[in-house]
């Protein structure tokens, strides 16, 4: 990466494919440290292990850099794209550093699977930024397939210290077939419900079996507030009735909404709405308030389905 | 009962002056025309200052808050203020996950919002 020149306009996505921390350590913050020394923002967020790393790596030039605690900031992986974002609008007009390493082996295969389309939606979300972006990969723990993705999402690749075009990725853009295979089927015990415009019933329905389930007060009222606004779509977009799947087990509990909409945008809710915007706030709050949102979408209907977990996990992936 | 109850009063005591709507229940995309209706009417008087009341509201989705942003912006035009008052927690975090208490003042209670 040191031989990159400093890009004036040029938005680059690279995956990095690691075996050793010391590989680690050297190429991400080589890659900061030469933002660094061109006086550009910086921020890395990476699981907290290598965040030490890094911060040892680059020691007092690392005080100008902005880290973050990935497991923390993209628990959910929906959650990065705005806070990049965010990042890359506090700097408007400047050339940016990104590292952000959304996989790591202890992920579900539900959340690997959406830390991957969060990969392939980067090229759509930043295709305009001046912004050089890093993605680490763990090449030892993470399965062939999750790399296999990363060949798919991210146009350059850095492996072995070389880097070049990736041949996997798809142009135009498109996201990898692995986040559009079916949802595993739920469990037998469910709680299924229809409705059409009784949301109070499902708002209820979804209380008492988040507080059944072990949720706190807070975590319930947030898992309400995401099922009430998917229904609500429902009533707006479409003028037949939807369907309410609720279970648990002792990790998590989960709400399903499906209905005959279609969404079509696969960046929504992955964009901060305006404050004073009159549009765009639903799917917003879900994937806010929830610990993991998938979502399938095609001509015959939408399935949206909402994860929390009933002790989250303190940081530290 | 109703899902969402509203209620308006005009307070006018010493130096204050302004409407109160008080909500109570849940506000969501069923009933937000009705909300609309309600806040339009109010914001066509011309208030200096309208507020309102979230003590009683147990919940409030999207269509609720984008109908409160519009009367605010209609109060913004005609040089009045709109602001809320009271919201209990679920209310709130909506609010601030929406940033929309970045755009319309939210104030712990009525009290505050007039002396705001």
């Amino acid at each position: 990466m040191a031989e990159a020149p400093a890009g004036v306009g040029v938005f680059r996505h690279v995956g990095f494919f690691y075996r050793t921390d010391e590989q680690y350590a050297a190429t991400v913050a080589g890659f900061l440290r030469d933002g660094l020394a061109e006086g550009e923002p910086v921020f890395a967020a990476v699981p907290p292990a290598r965040l030490t790393l890094l911060r040892d790596a680059l020691g007092a030039d690392g005080r100008r850099a902005e880290f973050a605690d990935m497991t923390e900031i993209g628990r959910n992986p929906a959650w990065i794209i705005p806070r990049v974002a965010a990042f890359t609008r506090r700097h408007a007009g400047r050339h940016v550093r990104y590292v952000g390493e959304p996989a790591w082996p202890a992920r579900s295969a539900a959340e690997l699977r959406e830390a991957t389309r969060h990969e392939a939606l980067v090229n759509l979300a930043f295709a305009d930024a001046d912004a050089d972006i890093l993605c680490p990969y763990d090449t030892m723990n993470l399965d062939q397939a999750v790399l296999f993705d990363a060949r798919r999402t991210h146009p350059l690749l850095l492996s072995g210290g070389r880097q070049g075009a990736s041949s996997a990725y798809a142009v135009p853009f498109q996201i990898p077939p692995s986040c559009s295979l079916p949802l595993l089927a739920p469990p037998h015990d469910v709680m299924t419900y229809t409705y059409r415009t009784d949301l109070s019933r499902v708002r209820a329905l979804v209380l008492k079996h988040a507080k059944e389930a072990g949720l706190t007060d807070s975590r319930a009222s947030d898992l309400v507030l995401a099922v009430s606004e998917v229904a609500a779509n429902t009533l707006r977009h479409t003028n037949s009735h939807g369907t309410l799947t609720i279970w648990h087990d002792q990790a998590e509990i989960v709400c399903e909404v499906h209905d005959e909409g279609t969404i079509t945008d696969p960046l929504a809710g992955r964009r901060r709405p305006a404050p004073d915007a009159l549009g765009g706030h639903g799917l917003w709050l879900v994937h806010q308030v929830c610990d993991l949102v998938e979502l399938r979408s095609d001509s015959s209907g939408t399935t949206v389905r909402m994860h929390m977990a009933i002790h989250p996990a303190p940081a530290g992936g | 009962m109703d899902l969402l109850t509203t209620s308006v009063a005009t307070v006018e005591s010493g130096s204050e002056h302004y409407t109160l709507v008080e909500l109570a229940g849940e506000a969501d995309v069923t009933n937000c025309d009705a909300l609309r209706e309600v806040l339009e009417a109010e914001v066509a008087k011309q208030p200096r200052t309208l507020i309102i009341d979230l003590s009683g509201l147990r919940f409030m989705d999207s269509s609720a808050l984008h109908v409160i942003l519009r009367a605010n912006r209609a109060m913004g035009r005609q040089g009045g203020v709109l602001a809320l008052a009271s919201a209990r927690e679920p209310v709130a975090k909506m609010l601030r996950l929406t940033a929309a208490d970045q755009i319309v003042p939210v104030y712990p209670t009525v009290g505050e919002a007039t002396a705001g």
